[in-house]
């Protein structure tokens, strides 16, 4: 396996714009050819080593084996993972914006928090987050009607506002909290939040499945109450528990199953 | 500054030129049969050479677009190319939906030069104006809302034919608009209290007038006035299975209305995006085609002319004056949808559309356009358009050409790429026309600038303006036939190798050279000043008491088109 450490040498205030540092476009380039790749810091391109120390240890033969490891003040780096397909990329601290936007394969794991657009529109992968993430995780980008549509997610703390919004298919877990409008205009895939959610999951879903371990601020008035199961099989998974099950939202003539534990 | 345009394969189709090797000389904007020593000769060997493009049907500026760039900002995202420093050109953005300039740049690298904006409501036409000054390359006439406006449906219920045509004379100087548009006459109106009409002759709810009323009063005033284009119609019942039959009818309502004689186009009427008007059947279930009944009509007739509307398989962006089929479009397919009121005179909606080719009703509208390009005998009765954005972007004329140049690669499409619908619910595999470069000329040039009454573009005859483009294209050694050149024709019709813009080179190799300011065309009736006076004096009360604008802020003042051509009409001419 080939591993690629880039530590960031000190704090930058201008975010980098990290999307053509994948392993599927370095595993076969020597240190040489690394040290050179542009990245964009605002409008102003960079050397790749102008910012990070950066070692290479191993051989990759195909993307698959290449492992980035990224270290040092990460909090301005953007677009870590953006449409990565291959390789495993791992973030030792809390990164910016659009981690794992667009994703479609491979694995990223983030050992810190991460900003808004986590695993945006992404379609296939694993998106692990040790720590909390902001908005709009697991969506569809401003303007944009098809979200997530596959691979997986899991977060290990929180998650902010509009979490899957316009999700399509895959599965999201969340450890800890969640706030409003989790599941927000999703036709399809499965999410399960273990901590609370603010108030009103799924408004406007069509289909998909939430369950929801904690408590709930407000169901929608377009979610009908259907029956209260006892450990209920959802998503080939048994949910130990008393389990209400919700349709809806009726206002857009969904049929997702909302699932909140008493 | 002048040029001689040397050894091209010139097709000119209105000049009966059909791919002549001959030099074209320009001088002053306008081409010449003699210029000076000093004139730059642009060598140009057997390379095609043909009048620059003239659309007669697209959306590109008004508030619609504005709306469209607003709500959909993915579509913007995906059409973003950005140029280096010290380029003559910015940046693009927008796919279906591109901003002003990469409007009038990709236009200008298609080797278009003339463009109209095909709706454009006279509440909003200074909003028009504003954007056609932010695009650059381009003449373009916009066609102004009619069909529904409620002083028109008034004049019509009282069969006063003569105020009318004072109020359409005068409008259309308010809008600096070049011609009459109806969309869904009376549909769009009933939209306001959440209805549509069915057909030519149900009536309005409100005003109880039809839209056979409507376009055949419009077709008469429009006569009367002699308006270089005839009535620009978008018919009742768009996009809905079994409308082919009030697409007929509304053909053959006007063909009893005499052409004015000053005219040099030959129609009474244009329908426009006749491809969204050819269905048969009861619903989506039991749709079939219907162009061949219109097909048949249009071969046997003298009084109309139609642009087709086609599909390209893209995911676009709707966008129509005929708001109530926005909201069947909404119902049938769940997406985000927006819709407007534009107080007395129109309604709008804009949805977007995915046009798939393994789904069987884009499949199906694909291959009902293809069969009118291919089924109608005499293509000076056609135009092409894909009404820009609704069937897919003007991006796709050059690919919408591979696919009627080359029964090789037409084929293959219905063999292997698309739905069977297209097949099975349609004739298009009776056909086995392919065009001809002169086709193509006629199609996107001289017959669209007949069509418009537009005399001093779309040939290369002397006096004509000098809108010429050039493609990279060696018309003697290559066979647009082969299925394995389209992709070289697409390429090279996309980026001119020249597009010469009132004599100055504005392409060159594909990239903008020159940026010069796009003119407004627009329409001035003269002769009846005095008694649009009087008319406005008499429905100003009505006016300021239904519009929430005063009348004195409505009209489009001449600095919003600087700079334009005017086509000044003579209505007291005998015609």
């Amino acid at each position: 396996m080939k591993i690629i450490n880039l530590k960031l040498k000190e704090s930058v205030k201008v975010a980098l714009e990290f999307d053509n540092v994948l392993p599927e476009l370095l595993y076969d380039k020597n240190i040489q050819q690394i040290n050179d790749i542009i990245i964009y810091q605002g409008n102003k391109e960079r050397f790749l080593s102008e910012l990070f120390e950066i070692k290479i240890s191993g051989d990759a033969e195909n993307p698959d084996d290449c492992k980035i490891v990224l270290d040092g003040d990460l909090h301005r780096i953007k677009y870590i993972g953006n449409n990565m397909a291959h390789g495993t990329i791992i973030a030792n601290g809390d990164v910016d914006l659009h981690v794992a936007a667009m994703m479609s394969g491979g694995h990223i794991i983030v050992n810190g928090d991460a900003e808004s657009y986590a695993g945006r529109e992404m379609t296939g992968g694993l998106l692990e987050i040790k720590g909390n993430v902001k908005e709009y995780c697991g969506s569809s980008y401003i303007g944009e009607w098809r979200g997530m549509n596959g691979g997986t997610i899991i977060i290990g703390g929180s998650c902010g506002k509009q979490l899957a919004d316009c999700m399509l298919s895959g599965n999201i877990y969340i450890k800890g909290d969640c706030d409003i409008l989790a599941g927000i205009h999703m036709s399809g895939g499965y999410i399960e939040i273990e901590g609370n959610v603010t108030s009103w999951p799924g408004g406007q879903m069509k289909k998909g499945v939430i369950v929801i371990k904690g408590n709930v601020g407000e169901v929608l008035q377009g979610f009908d109450y259907q029956e209260s199961i006892c450990h209920p099989l959802i998503n080939g998974k048994y949910h130990i528990g008393q389990y209400d099950l919700y349709i809806g939202d009726s206002t857009t003539r969904g049929k997702g199953q909302l699932w909140i534990k008493r | 500054m002048e040029y001689i345009i040397k050894g091209g394969i010139v097709f000119d189709p209105l000049n009966h030129i059909d791919g002549e090797q001959k030099d074209i000389l320009i001088k002053d904007g306008f081409i010449t049969d003699k210029v000076s020593p000093k004139a730059k000769i642009l060598d140009v060997t057997g390379k095609l050479v043909m009048p620059g493009g003239v659309d007669l049907h697209s959306h590109i500026a008004g508030p619609k677009l504005a709306t469209g760039r607003l709500y959909r900002p993915e579509d913007t995202r995906r059409g973003i190319k950005t140029f280096p420093k010290g380029s003559v050109q910015g940046f693009e953005t927008g796919f279906s939906i591109p901003s002003c300039p990469t409007t009038g740049y990709r236009y200008s690298k298609m080797g278009y030069t003339t463009v109209t904006e095909a709706a454009v409501p006279p509440l909003e036409a200074k909003h028009a104006h504003e954007e056609i000054d932010s695009i650059p390359n381009l003449d373009i006439p916009t066609l102004t809302l009619f069909g529904n406006n409620w002083f028109m449906l008034k004049y019509v219920k009282e069969n006063n034919l003569e105020d009318l045509t004072l109020f359409i004379s005068k409008w259309l100087k308010l809008a600096k608009g070049y011609g009459i548009k109806i969309v869904n006459p009376c549909g769009s109106e009933a939209w306001g209290w959440g209805k549509n009409v069915n057909g030519l002759d149900d009536p309005e709810p409100h005003w109880h007038v039809t839209g056979r009323e409507v376009i055949t009063a419009l077709t008469k005033v429009n006569e009367k006035l002699g308006l270089p284009h005839s009535v620009h119609v978008h018919t009742n019942d768009l996009g809905h299975p079994g409308n082919y039959e009030t697409t007929l009818e509304t053909f053959d309502c006007v063909k009893h209305i005499k052409k004015n004689k000053n005219v040099n186009r030959n129609q009474v009427i244009h329908c426009t995006h006749v491809q969204f008007h050819a269905y048969k059947g009861t619903s989506w279930r039991d749709v079939s085609s219907g162009a061949t009944e219109l097909i048949d009509y249009i071969n046997k007739s003298k009084h109309m002319t139609c642009d087709i509307g086609q599909i390209t398989f893209d995911e676009t962006t709707t966008m129509t004056a005929d708001a109530p089929m926005e909201y069947d479009l909404f119902r049938l397919t769940g997406l985000k949808w927006a819709n407007k009121d534009i107080e007395v005179e129109t309604a709008s909606g804009l949805i977007p559309s995915i046009y798939s080719m393994k789904a069987p009703v884009s499949a199906f509208q694909w291959a009902v356009g293809l069969e009118f390009f291919l089924g109608i005998k005499d293509l000076w009765k056609i135009g092409l358009t894909t009404d820009s954005p609704n069937g897919g972007p003007f991006i796709r004329y050059p690919r919408l050409l591979t696919w009627l140049m080359s029964n090789q690669k037409l084929n293959d499409m219905l063999d292997n790429q698309v739905h069977n619908w297209a097949t099975n619910r349609t004739d298009i595999t009776s056909y086995d026309r392919e065009y001809s470069w002169n086709d193509v000329a006629i199609v996107t040039r001289a017959n669209t600038a007949k069509i418009l009454g537009l005399t001093d573009r779309g040939h290369l005859g002397i006096g004509a303006k000098a809108d010429v483009s050039i493609y990279d294209i060696d018309v003697n050694d290559f066979d647009t036939t082969l299925m394995s050149n389209a992709e070289i024709i697409e390429k090279k019709l996309l980026n001119a190798l020249y597009t010469i813009k009132d004599g100055e080179i504005v392409v060159k190799d594909g990239q903008i050279t020159n940026l010069v300011k796009s003119k407004h065309l627009w329409c001035n009736v003269v002769g009846l000043e005095e008694e649009e006076e009087q008319l406005i004096r008499k429905i100003k009360p009505t006016f300021n008491k239904y519009y929430t604008i005063k009348y004195e802020n409505y009209g489009v003042t001449n600095h919003y088109i600087k700079p334009d051509t005017r086509f000044d009409i003579n209505c007291n001419k005998q015609g």
